[in-house]
């Protein structure tokens, strides 16, 4: 069967994707937390205000969370950019030796998602990551890369033109 | 166009002009392809809990009933090969049947209902189906051009069962002039995959005597992942 286009989520969404906590990102058990606080910039450099932030990870060790019986779903962030551009993920520190959140961005003016990832990890161990390897080479490497501060990790994502984010096809 | 995607015939671009706020949010950098299977894991999976009774009924939440045409809108969430997509999420948002939405950004200059908020969300069932009850929202205008309007449409978001498989769409209603100009339906190239976006008058899937009844079936990518708690 033929998929059913995407469409721009549009201006509107806050009230029908907004979830309770939908910032803090739920997991079956203990780790490290962390916290990544991202900004989002379109291409004349303005903050993106009405994007909506997805994140997708593995748990703390290293496993595909499953989810309890309420609550949210374990392993998943949603969260609305603020008027700054600026959002804000209270997580654990994701398994494996390169650590890295799957992001999804959607907002008034896509047609359809951005896929990204945000590593919170040095680019060193990146690189040292034979499974990374098509990821690694890119020159664009650093715009992937969240910046410890802290116990928080802070990450730009710019949508066009200079610092241009590397985006993904699924 | 800079979209490398696999599918360009099914998605629109990022980059599309006569849809104004593309102009500084589309990517000009080619996408960069994920290892395959990337996102082809299961999840993420949302509790049973997520859902309460009565959230798939947007009529139900104000002291009378809202204004405008009352619909039942159902359909079955599939995946490209057919395959029903069970116990997966669905949410929608729409304008009241002023063309309103119960957003503090609409400035349009249409009546609230205070009966009508607009949201709703339920799980799909077993064999993939999700239904709602709701009233038509109405056209409204947009800042796009002049003179623009928004064909009458309701929000969909899908969330599958894997990460490959997240949607997010519009619904559209059969027969409706303001597609014809409507930048974001025509966003998408391929003629079939537009009308895919269309909802069918499929009158007995209403209510005798009170609710029109639409068709609006949805179909998502294929995963090979395994869902979760299936």
């Amino acid at each position: 069967m033929e998929r059913t286009p995407s469409q721009t989520v549009g201006p509107f969404f806050h009230q029908a994707l907004r979830w309770r906590d939908g910032h803090r990102v739920a997991f079956a058990e203990p780790g490290q937390d962390v916290v990544l606080v991202g900004r989002m910039l379109d291409g004349a450099g303005a903050p993106v205000a009405d994007a909506l932030v997805e994140t997708w990870q593995q748990s703390p060790a290293g496993k595909t969370p499953a989810s309890g019986k309420s609550g949210n779903p374990c392993g998943f962030a949603r969260v609305e950019t603020q008027k700054d551009g600026t959002f804000r993920i209270e997580t654990r520190m994701p398994g494996g030796p390169a650590p890295y959140l799957d992001v999804t961005i959607v907002a008034r003016g896509l047609l359809k998602p951005l896929r990204t990832r945000v590593y919170l990890a040095a680019e060193s161990a990146m690189r040292a990551d034979p499974a990374l390897k098509p990821i690694a080479d890119l020159p664009r490497l650093a715009t992937l890369v969240a910046r410890p501060e802290g116990k928080e990790y802070r990450w730009e994502v710019r949508l066009q033109g200079d610092g241009e984010t590397v985006f993904f096809s699924a | 166009m800079n979209d490398l995607s696999n599918r360009p015939d099914v998605d629109p671009p990022y980059d599309y002009p006569e849809y104004g706020s593309t102009k500084l949010r589309a990517p000009r950098q080619p996408l960069v392809k994920l290892p395959a299977g990337a996102l082809d894991v299961p999840g993420p999976l949302v509790p049973r809990g997520f859902v309460r009774d009565g959230d798939n009924d947007l009529t139900l939440h104000g002291k009378s009933a809202p204004l405008g045409e009352k619909m039942v809108l159902a359909g079955r969430l599939l995946d490209d090969t057919g395959r029903p997509i069970r116990d997966s999420l669905v949410e929608i948002w729409q304008a009241n049947s002023s063309g309103r939405y119960d957003h503090p950004g609409d400035t349009h200059d249409a009546p609230l209902d205070p009966n009508f908020k607009g949201v709703g969300r339920t799980f799909t069932d077993d064999d993939g189906w999700y239904r709602f009850v709701t009233v038509k929202p109405g056209a409204y205008p947009w800042g796009n051009h002049a003179f623009a309007w928004r064909p009458q449409h309701i929000h969909f978001s899908l969330l599958g069962n894997a990460p490959i498989q997240r949607l997010i769409t519009q619904m559209y209603f059969p027969g409706d002039p303001l597609l014809d100009f409507d930048p974001v339906y025509q966003s998408v190239a391929d003629e079939a995959a537009r009308r895919r976006m269309i909802s069918v008058l499929q009158l007995d899937t209403g209510i005798e005597g009170a609710a029109l009844g639409y068709r609006f079936d949805i179909v998502l990518a294929g995963a090979r992942a395994t869902p979760l708690g299936i």
